[in-house]
Order: C-alpha cells, then structure tokens, then sequence
C-alpha cells in the first residue's frame, strides 16, 4: 500500500457575485496516493479548476472563500496554515501548472528568471547554482540550447515550448503533487501527444503525484488510473479508469462518453450531446444537479440531491437512479 | 535594441520637415498684404510702401520658394547678404519679445523647464505609486478615496483651480506669492555675485548656497507646479489603476503565486513591470504635454516662462512668435515621443527585438 500524501475531505468554495453567492464547490473528497495519477473531469464551470485552486489557496478572496472542509497534506491540514507556511508548500511542495501556455508566463522577465524563482526561494539556491539547475531542467523537458534560452522571454517561445517551461518550473522543486490545470487543452493534437509523454516520462522519473484536470476524456484514457467526474461542484461518479469507460453508471458520464468518437464505432453512428448547460448554483443544491438535463430522470431527483455510494468494489456514483432499469435504487 | 534606436532616429528628420511644412502652410494662409504689415510698426508715409516690403522679403514668390528662403535664409538683393532660414536659427523676430523668437526661447525656457520638472517629479510618483495602491487595494477605502480625488482633479478646470489657489494660499494666507521671485531675491540673482548657472532659480541657489533664495524660489513654485500637474497626476493615476487591475488580472499572476512567491514579490517583482507599460506611454506624452500646457499656468501666475508668452503674442496677434512657438513645441513633441518610444522598448521585451 502507498503512502496516502493528499486527502480532502467536504470542501466547500464560494464565490460573492452581484447576483448572490456561488457555490463552485460542494464538499468534494478525494485522496491521492504517492506517485499516482488521478483524474478530474468534467466540462467547463463545474469546479474543477476551482477545486484545485482551493487546495492551494490560491482563491483570490474576496470575492472566493473557502466554506469548509480540510485539505490534510502529509496529515497538516492545509486549510488552517497560515498565508506564510502556504508559501512553503506551493511551488515546493505542491505545485501546479495551467491552462494556457501563452498567458501563464510573465512576458516581461526572462525564461531564466521565472524558472529559478522557486528554486530561489525554496532550495536556497544561489543565482549561479539556480541558473545551472534552469538550464538541466529545460533540457530536461526537451528544450535545446538550453542554457541560451534562458536570456529569451516567453514570446520567442511556442505554445508547447511554453508548456514545456511551465512544466519545468512546477517540477523544479521537486514537488510531491503536481496539479495539472488542462494543460494540453491550448496545444495542438500532435504537440498534446508529445507534451503527454513528456509528463509521463517525468512521472517516472520524479515519481510525484499527478492530478490531471481535463474535460478531455481521451486525455485521461491514457493517464491516469482513477478518476473522478465532476459536475455542479460535487463529484458525481468515480472509480478506475477501465471500470468507468466500461461501465458508466451516471447519465451524465454516459452522456460525456457518449459524446466522444470512437475508432471502433460505426462510421453512421452520430455523438451525442448533452443538451443545455451546467448550472449556476446560488443556493446549496437541494435536488440533483443534473435532474435537468438528465433523460432517467425521476421524481427522487428533483427532491433530494444524491451523494456518493458505492456502486461496486472502487466504483462509487452520486445517483438515484438504476440506469439499467431505469428505476430508483 | 540600438537597432531600434537607430531606426527611430532616421525616421526623425522626416517628422521634423513634415512639421515645418505644416507650420509654414499656416503661416502662408495670410496674404503677403497681412504678412508684410506684421513689420511696419507705424501706418506708411508713402505709397507703396507695403509693396517694396512685400518685394524686398519676397512674400509674392511661389509657395515652395518662400518655403526655400524661410528654411535655409534669404539673400539680399542690395547687400547680398543671406539672412534668416530655419536652418540658421532664425525663427523671426519677435514683436512682442523685442528680440529675436530664437532669443526669447532662450531667455524663458529655463523658467519653464524648472516649473514643469517640479511638476513631473510629484507627478510621475505620486500618480503611478498612487495608482498602484488603488489597484492592489481595489474597492478598499483607500482605492474609494483615491478614485474619488482622481476625478475630483480631473475634472476641476486648470484656470479655476489656479485662481482658487491664489485666492485662498496667497490673498488670504499670504503663503505662496504668484511671479517666479521676490523683489529682493531678484535683485539679488541679476547681481553680479549670483552665477546663473542653468538660469532655474532652485538649482541656481543652491549652487550659490543661498537658501534664502532658494526657499523664496520654492514658494513661488508651489501653486503653479500644484495647478499644472493636478489634471495630468489625476489622468496618470487612472491610467496605472486601471492598467494595475487589468495585471493583476493576468493568468501568469497566479503562476507567481503558484510558485510560493510572497504577496510582496508577485506585485512588485511581476505585476508592476507589466502594468507600467502602457503608465510609461501616457506618462510621457503627459510630460511632453505638461511642457506644452504651461500656457494657462504661468498666464495665471504671472510667471515669466515660455507660456506667459505664448499666450501674450497670441493676445498681440504676433504671429512670428505664435509660429515661432509653435515650431518650438512640435519639436519638442517629436523629441519627447522619441524618448517615450525607446523607453518603451526598454521595458518591453516585445517591442524591443521586432
């Protein structure tokens, strides 16, 4: 058995709006193992972002604020740290790498400078020593003529090559847990690939904890080995990864599975979509967030909201309903 | 970088004849008649006597010609001596100024240099750090203070601010006296033993170690360098609040903090270089403008600069030195921009190396 290094329990974060409060997240628990991949997904304003940035506090407040809930990192709750020791853990310990590569790096300080900033800071380094260790790492993540590059600024650099010194600079540390905030979502097909392998090189080698967030389920096929569908702010279905392709048990998973094309699928057969879109939570949900939209719907949904139980052995759904049936559980 | 640099700079000399040129299309929208009546003080004792003025500055030749003579100097049919041209230094004579223009610019520009860097100086630190704290504290009670005097000195009139000014700080307090000088320091700085080094009456005094006159030049400083940069501090303000906010904004914002840099280091170290990109092209048209936009001030203050008397030949329909002038600040625009624009490329990494 690993060493369990992460575990969130019920977190809850909230966003004051002008139109009233937002609940992003509603009591979302996971735990993440030594060295292994999970997976989050779910499509765009569920929380999945959210989430994460909770976990590291890096919520602007206001107008964010985390409700509740304790985010144990090695058994320190990282939610009762105070702002100084926070310092510490992110970027050395925990570290995170996001979306958009051409928007995440600072386009008025050198490549160098941004990528021995968290050595700086946290090894102790000195700027001889950090420059070195700067230009191993992007050799590392497969940037040529490193030690050069390291006067050049973020826009002499492609998208993957950003992605590539994004990647770089969150591992620069060694970190435990490195959060990965869909960074393959801004780069093309064949650079996604490359930059996917990259990280799975790394993985090995490093040997951190990776939690993968995506809306891109092929992504995740590949990656990880838990995963976790996310909507409305709770988590909704999870187990492994081959359990939850083979055998989905919440419609809102179908329905994402069933909106992805298939190699092996019949060439006349259309994607389903899932029609409208994730809600907006201005009170705590009192019925299913998904009733809406959802086909199995049935009058339980609307009444109550369902929790998580467990479906089988690692495989745990948040729903009333017995989609083989079609009736309540 | 220094290819840059280079490239502005040959770019300068056409920006400069551009302006002549439009500076001289004004000037030749007069008919020779108007031109040449600009030189007779008297009305003329004989006929025609407009005609051979006319005739001897040659005001009837064909436009480029004129514009040949006004650029590089005119020869003199009886003498054959060349005078005037641009080119020479010669931007007229001033009937208000009772010298040459080139000569007046001379004698009141450093009174104006000296009211308008004491201005930049509160300026450009007040406004950009002010505007920094607004935006890092946004919607605390320190940004609500700060926009509502912002737009409290943005919209005040110059000329309404400058009277209330004088009005309460020197008729009533008897504080901060309009002019540049007191009689007595004055008297003081035209004596043989006062070396007018840069003719600015704050540097001057020092160098002669005369306190005395240095806080006497301070005072009556005070109020035009408050009047002048009130408008332009509130502008520069709102321009580094907004352009703070829209930083702070930025995705590579939370990159820094994800890297455990403290709140200190991810505003200073990688938010304000950023936001300071667009300060530092405001900020210096801002500059240029304020060297421009003494007009009001001085005319106010009764202070002896540039403006004073720009604003006086302009009263007088002095329309060599209102040209005369006019070149001067086109010229001092066009530098200013050419400042602005490396320094631009120095702060930003983007600009710099295309």
């Amino acid at each position: 058995m690993l060493n369990q290094i992460l575990d969130v329990k019920g977190l809850e974060t909230r966003f004051r709006t002008d139109e009233g409060i937002v609940h992003a997240v509603n009591g979302v628990s996971f735990t993440v193992d030594e060295g292994e991949t999970i997976g989050i997904v779910g499509e765009s304003g569920c929380g999945k972002s959210v989430t994460m940035l909770s976990v590291l506090r890096l919520i602007p407040t206001p107008p964010g604020m985390i409700a509740g809930g304790t985010a144990e990192f090695y058994g320190q709750d990282l939610l009762k740290l105070q702002e100084e020791e926070m310092r510490h853990i992110r970027g050395a310990q925990i570290s995170m790498i996001f979306q958009d590569p051409m928007t995440s790096l600072n386009p008025v300080l050198t490549i160098g400078k941004q990528l021995t900033e968290p050595m700086l800071l946290h090894l102790n380094m000195t700027q001889e020593k950090a420059d070195e260790k700067a230009a191993e790492l992007l050799e590392m993540v497969g940037i040529s003529g490193a030690s050069e590059r390291l006067k050049d600024y973020p826009h002499q650099f492609s998208g993957g090559m950003r992605q590539r010194v994004m990647i770089a600079m969150a591992l620069s540390c060694n970190p435990k847990v490195l959060i990965a905030d869909e960074p393959t979502t801004a780069l093309d097909v064949t650079i996604q690939a490359q930059f996917i392998d990259l990280v799975k090189r790394l993985q090995k080698n490093l040997g951190m904890a990776i939690i993968w967030i995506t809306h891109d389920l092929g992504v995740i096929a590949g990656l990880a080995k838990r995963m976790m569908v996310m909507y409305g702010g709770s988590f909704i279905e999870e187990a492994d990864v081959k359990e939850l392709y083979a055998n989905p048990q919440h419609p809102y998973t179908i329905g994402l599975l069933g909106s992805l094309p298939r190699l092996d699928g019949k060439h006349s057969e259309r994607l389903v979509s899932i029609d409208g879109l994730p809600p907006v939570l201005y009170e705590p949900p009192t019925s299913c967030p998904f009733a809406p939209r959802c086909e199995f719907v049935i009058d339980k949904c609307l009444k109550e909201n369902p929790i998580l139980e467990e479906f089988s052995p690692k495989h745990r759904v948040a729903c009333w309903v017995d989609i083989s049936t079609g009736r309540s559980r | 970088m220094l290819n840059y640099i280079i490239r502005r700079l040959l770019i300068l000399p056409f920006i400069l004849v551009g302006v002549t040129m439009l500076v001289f299309a004004m000037l030749s929208m007069l008919t020779p008649y108007e031109r040449a009546s600009l030189y007779v003080s008297d009305i003329p004792k004989r006929q025609g006597a407009i005609e051979d003025i006319i005739e001897k500055y040659g005001l009837n030749d064909p436009i480029h010609i004129q514009y040949w003579h006004w650029m590089v100097g005119h020869e003199d049919k009886n003498t054959g001596e060349v005078k005037g041209g641009l080119l020479r230094g010669d931007l007229g004579f001033s009937t208000v100024g009772h010298m040459p223009v080139i000569e007046v610019i001379k004698h009141r520009l450093p009174a104006t240099a000296e009211l308008a860097l004491l201005a930049a100086i509160p300026l450009i630190g007040l406004a950009v750090w002010m505007g920094i704290q607004s935006a890092v504290h946004h919607n605390k009670l320190i940004d609500q203070v700060l926009r509502v005097l912002a737009i409290i000195g943005w919209s005040i009139p110059t000329f309404v601010l400058g009277l209330l000014l004088l009005m309460f700080f020197y008729a009533q307090l008897d504080w901060f006296p309009p002019e540049r000088l007191s009689t007595w320091a004055s008297q003081v700085v035209q004596s043989g033993e006062f070396t007018r080094y840069t003719q600015m009456n704050t540097i001057d005094s020092l160098l002669n170690l005369r306190f005395d006159i240095f806080v006497d030049s301070l005072r009556h400083l005070v109020l035009p360098v408050i009047t002048l940069s009130v408008i332009s501090w509130a502008f520069l303000l709102r321009v580094t609040r907004s352009s703070m906010l829209d930083t702070l904004r930025q995705d590579y914002m939370t990159t820094a903090r994800s890297k455990g840099l403290g709140e200190r280091t991810v505003i200073k170290g990688h938010a304000v270089p950023n936001a300071l990109i667009p300060v530092i092209t405001v900020g210096g048209m801002t500059l240029i403008g304020l060297f421009n936009g003494v007009v009001i001030t001085e005319t106010i203050f009764n202070y002896p600069g540039l403006g004073k008397f720009m604003a006086s030949s302009a009263a007088a329909l002095d329309v060599v030195s209102v040209l005369g002038m006019t070149l001067f600040s086109s010229f001092v625009l066009v530098f200013g921009n050419l400042i602005v624009d490396v320094l631009y490329g120095v702060v930003d990494p983007r600009i710099r190396l295309d």
